[in-house]
């Protein structure tokens, strides 16, 4: 098998960074690019009966990220994640509402190196 | 084009296993395909994850087939069922793209090996890939048929697959979102 490629980093990002208008800002793109990945929140069409449920698995899984020493980071925002994550026990991470790729390249790279990584020695 | 409802770890390597990580963060070639085809990604709960964490070992189908299992993966798919009726109703066309071979979210590949237990060692060279859906994509077609709604065509990741071939994957991928 390969060697475990994972980066440790995981950044949080509104469904309008992950599919971004025409000409809008791409976080995945953006985060590709800086070695992080991407957990999707929910798109904001989606009423808080459909939304509520999803949130509560991105913090649950945000839970488990934080308490190995990955590092989180939240890339625009979305209505019920904070009490959501609170719900889970765990703190509205490092924010940034990016207005250019180079702006959430620059915030991306700029982040500490997670403990896990360091643990596992990357 | 439309909304497909995709894997979390293809956008989110470190949701696999150890030592199942292909890229740093984003596994990209599905997700190229399909945002260049202008289609919606939406990602999917890892069932995995959240069960067993990150500290989980390799499994095959039987090891998570219990009851217990079966709640959270029902859990899950009512949230994504939830999404997925929405995006029907609105009149998207939606296709559900998983990695085949997995326990829980192969759609038409997943893994078994019925004498797989104990200490964490087993035999090199085990057929454990087999027809039939993961755990997680069984519990999403169940909870759609209790809204009424058809289960998406679908599409796999084939990474994990002995004889992975990249453009066979995406030939099956265009298959499945011009159907």
């Amino acid at each position: 098998m390969d060697p475990d490629m994972r980066s440790y980093r995981i950044a949080l990002v509104a469904d309008q960074y992950v599919n971004p208008p025409p000409g809008g800002l791409d976080a995945v793109a953006a985060a590709a690019q800086a070695g992080w990945a991407v957990m999707q929140l929910p798109a904001n069409d989606y009423p808080a009966t459909v939304a509520g449920p999803l949130l509560a698995e991105v913090a649950e899984q945000a839970e488990e990220f934080c308490r190995h020493g990955y590092r989180l980071v939240l890339v625009g925002g979305r209505q019920g994640l904070a009490e959501a994550l609170a719900r889970a026990g765990v703190a509205v991470p490092d924010r940034i509402s990016p207005r250019t790729s180079a702006e959430l390249t620059e915030f991306l790279r700029g982040q500490p190196a997670p403990p896990a990584a360091r643990e596992a020695g990357r | 084009m439309g909304v497909a409802f995709v894997a979390h770890c293809l956008l989110n390597q470190n949701s696999r296993t150890d030592g199942g990580a292909h890229s740093a963060g984003i596994y990209s070639p599905m997700v190229d395909v399909l945002r260049a085809k202008g289609w919606r990604i939406e990602q999917m709960p890892c069932p995995e994850l959240a069960f067993t964490g990150l500290n989980r070992f390799w499994a095959v189908r039987e090891q998570l087939d219990t009851a217990a299992f079966h709640r959270h993966c029902e859990r899950l798919a009512e949230a994504v069922a939830g999404a997925i009726s929405m995006r029907v109703t609105q009149g998207e066309d939606v296709v559900l793209v998983g990695v085949e071979g997995s326990p829980s979210m192969g759609v038409t590949i997943t893994s078994s090996d019925p004498r797989r237990r104990g200490r964490p060692q087993w035999p090199e060279g085990t057929a454990e890939h087999t027809s039939g859906e993961g755990i997680f994509v069984e519990e999403i077609r169940k909870a759609l048929a209790r809204r009424g709604i058809g289960f998406p065509r679908v599409a796999g990741e084939t990474c994990d697959l002995a004889g992975h071939d990249e453009a066979a994957q995406r030939a099956a991928l265009e298959a499945a979102l011009e159907a």
